[in-house]
């Protein structure tokens, strides 16, 4: 007989190390989200010292079904759908072939690794800051560009679904490094001689790829789409510092922000609505599992047929 | 073994007291009063004798913010125990700062704007305001009995700063956002007069197009200067806003009836013909700086741009006048804008006597009347004079100053994205180019959330 963790009371151990970790887990993932499903069954305003009342699923129902406001939340749901599809489709290909380029053995290729990379690690204000700059559309350079083939923009200040595009375009910007990162770990596990096999064999550049490289990719492929749909789902920042609170914009991260931080859809006025706002995150965490576990799914099971 | 599992039980109690006393509630040293003043508010600010850092909270406005700064250095300078931390927010983020740092207790005086939006009689089913909000939860102090209360009109500590009979807030002034700046040395060159009607407006624009000179400029990038820059044009077509606001909850009016539509048809070529092209890339600030480097003719905003305008080109010559939205006169003679700026006080902060003297210093007459001409607020003191330019420029209108739509306005729930009388919803800020459609979809999208609540 075998005893993994040692026999006794010692094969208590593993587990009390744990604790500190769970306790961790327990304090700033789990609890909240335990805290905020409580939440959207009540009228809380976030407001320390407020009264605190159950309505059950008021918040939901309206969220879901009262009136206008409910077919533009649907509509916050489809944009959400929307941009996780765009952004996580460009940020993937765009960081898988930066990967490729940055991993050749060539001279000052760690530059350009870290050019890159550079990006991720701006906060997002600074981010927002660069591309208002970069796209002023009185006199910026991308104006001016645009300006020599008669070609005119509003760009993040524009319809809405030009404001959209432009959050896109900046979203992967920030993010792709991320993505490059994460291949390029991939790339640098794969043996040399496979690929030197390869080459003897007498497969092209493609060859390569498609039926070495790929397949062997697998594992931080399925890594790097499960981070790009969830963290493109979930993106709001980007809209709140390029974009604003701004009609056929919204994604459901940011409504969530708005409705729990006092910008309440089609009013101007403010008021705190977090038990609202957290009825909407329940939502947007359901549409997120089902997305997340369905995309997990169909990975492993190609996972276990490529990799065994 | 028994040792390593009683060393691990040890780590394990020890990181969670650890964790439970970092996580827990706030140190003995900052234990919050009562919140209930009753008794002591009577007397004046006692003397702060133990070194002490007040934490203020202002919204960016950069006149305001300067003259804060000097503010606080000269009562740092008269006031050698408190230190003044300000901090300064963009003012769409104050209500969420505002939030936090009260919940956390993490502040002393606050810049809160006048309180508005209170619920109405016909109003169903809508949200206390934050402020109120703030109140109920016992956030903010009552300072109803303090003395430099007594600075300020009667009428402005009613309508902006009290709540269930207690002052809560001494607002600092009104603001205006229903004028125009203009250039006068373009109108001067170009032999334009200031408009009084909307088509002497129009007029006026064509004239400036046609020498290839902006009409308008506005800040775009933040939305809220284009539909703001509005408000007058919708004030020349509702003069009684607050009618206005219970015409819409009643049904009396429609957003797409004939009246509205003038306002649309005119709202459409405010956003379309009169603001430069680029304004949707401008901020706000940015905005007046432009107009004061010549690079517009007008500039529809409220009048707390005139100390940025002032500040960036003192020489710069410059007159305000009402929007004219409608060909009535009569119509245009208002000015509409809001209680702005106001001071509260944390109700749990420590630094209590330091909060209270910092405002009975700030609202002493002369201090105050530096503030206003600093600021260019409408003052909410009665002792003291407008004497800056925007005071002479709004003086002639002041008999006809009205409260803004926005600060009677709560759209019920369920309303859609687009039940508000804006101007960023027509192309280029929005996607509607046809006025008709626009105002329909305002409609429909305010009476889903009407219905919604009958």
């Amino acid at each position: 007989m075998s005893y993994y963790f040692g026999r006794g009371r010692s094969k208590f151990t593993p587990y009390l190390l744990l604790l500190p970790g769970l306790f961790f887990y327990f304090l700033i993932a789990l609890g909240p989200s335990i805290a905020t499903s409580i939440y959207s069954l009540t009228d809380a305003t976030g407001i320390q010292g407020s009264t605190v009342n159950w309505i059950g699923f008021a918040n939901y129902k309206e969220f879901l079904f009262m009136g206008q406001a409910s077919r533009d939340n649907f509509a916050a749901l489809g944009r959400t759908l929307k941009f996780c599809f765009y952004v996580t489709t460009i940020q993937f290909a765009f960081g898988l072939i930066a990967a490729l380029l940055v991993n050749q053995k060539l001279r000052g290729v760690s530059f350009f690794r870290t050019l890159y990379f550079s990006p991720v690690i701006l906060g997002v204000v600074i981010q927002g800051l660069i591309w208002s700059l970069f796209l002023y559309p009185l006199g910026g350079p991308v104006s001016k560009f645009l300006d020599l083939f008669g070609v005119r923009s509003e760009f993040f200040g524009g319809p809405p679904n030009v404001a959209f595009a432009f959050v896109m375009v900046v979203q992967i910007w920030a993010n792709m490094g991320t993505t490059m990162v994460i291949f390029l770990s991939g790339l640098q596990t794969i043996p040399d001689e496979l690929l030197d096999a390869a080459k003897i064999d007498g497969a092209n550049k493609w060859q390569t790829f498609r039926y070495i490289t790929w397949p062997l990719l697998t594992p931080v492929v399925n890594t790097n789409l499960i981070l790009n749909v969830v963290g493109s789902l979930q993106a709001w920042q980007l809209f709140l510092v390029l974009v604003g609170y701004r009609a056929g914009t919204q994604v459901l991260g940011y409504l969530i922000f708005a409705q729990g931080f006092g910008q309440t859809s089609g009013s101007m006025v403010n008021s705190f609505r977090q038990g609202y706002a957290a009825a909407a995150s329940m939502v947007l965490f359901v549409l997120v599992l089902v997305i997340g576990l369905s995309i997990q799914t169909i990975l492993r099971r190609r996972e276990i047929k490529l990799l065994g | 073994m028994r040792k390593t599992i009683l060393t691990s039980i040890v780590l394990a109690t020890v990181l969670s007291l650890v964790l439970v006393a970092c996580g827990g509630g706030t140190p003995a040293t900052t234990t919050a009063p009562s919140g209930d003043t009753s008794g002591a508010a009577t007397s004046a600010p006692v003397a702060v004798d133990s070194p002490v850092t007040l934490r203020v909270l202002v919204h960016q406005n950069p006149p305001m913010v300067d003259f804060m700064t000097s503010f606080n250095e000269s009562f740092m300078a008269k006031y050698p125990n408190i230190t003044v931390d300000m901090s300064v927010v963009n003012a769409n983020d104050l209500a969420t700062v505002t939030q936090t740092r009260l919940t956390a207790n993490d502040i002393d005086v606050i810049d809160m704007f006048g309180f508005s939006n209170a619920s109405q009689s016909y109003m169903k089913n809508v949200d206390a305001p934050n402020w109120q909000q703030l109140i109920d939860a016992g956030l903010l102090l009552d300072i109803t009995d303090e003395p430099f209360v007594q600075n300020y009109a009667p009428e402005a500590i009613a309508d902006a700063g009290t709540y269930n009979g207690k002052v809560y807030e001494v607002n600092l002034g009104r603001v205006s956002y229903s004028g125009i700046f203009y250039n006068k040395s373009i109108f001067t060159d170009n032999n334009v007069a200031v408009p009084t009607t909307w088509s002497e407006l129009v007029a006026a624009c064509e004239t400036f197009a046609a020498a290839d000179i902006p009409c308008m400029t506005a800040g775009g990038a933040d939305g809220w200067p284009i539909f703001v820059g509005a408000y007058g044009l919708i004030g020349s077509i509702y003069p009684d806003q607050a009618a206005l606001a219970e015409g819409l909850w009643t049904g009396a009016i429609k957003w797409n009836d004939a009246t509205s539509m003038v306002m649309w048809d005119h709202m459409k070529v405010y956003a379309q013909d009169m603001i430069e092209d680029g304004a949707t890339g401008v901020g706000a600030d940015a905005a007046a700086g432009r107009f004061a480097a010549g690079l517009a003719a007008m500039l529809p905003a409220g009048t707390w741009n005139a100390s940025i305008i002032e500040t960036a080109k003192p020489e710069f010559e410059w007159g305000y006048f009402p929007f004219p939205g409608s060909d009535n006169t009569a119509d245009n003679q208002y000015l509409f804008g809001k209680y702005d700026q106001g001071w509260v006080i944390a109700a749990n902060t420590p630094n209590k006597d330091a909060s209270l003297l910092y405002l009975t210093e700030f609202s002493d007459p002369d201090n105050y009347q530096a503030f206003a001409n600093a600021v260019g607020f409408i003052p909410t003191q009665p002792t003291a004079t407008l004497n800056t330019q925007i005071g002479q420029e709004v003086a002639p209108f002041l008999a006809n100053f009205r409260v803004g739509l926005e600060q009677y306005w709560i759209a019920p729930k369920g309303a859609g994205q687009y039940a508000n009388p804006w101007a960023t919803y027509f192309v280029p800020f929005g996607t509607f180019e046809d006025a008709k459609t626009l105002a329909d979809q305002v409609q429909a999208d305010l009476q889903a959330g009407l219905d919604a609540n009958k």
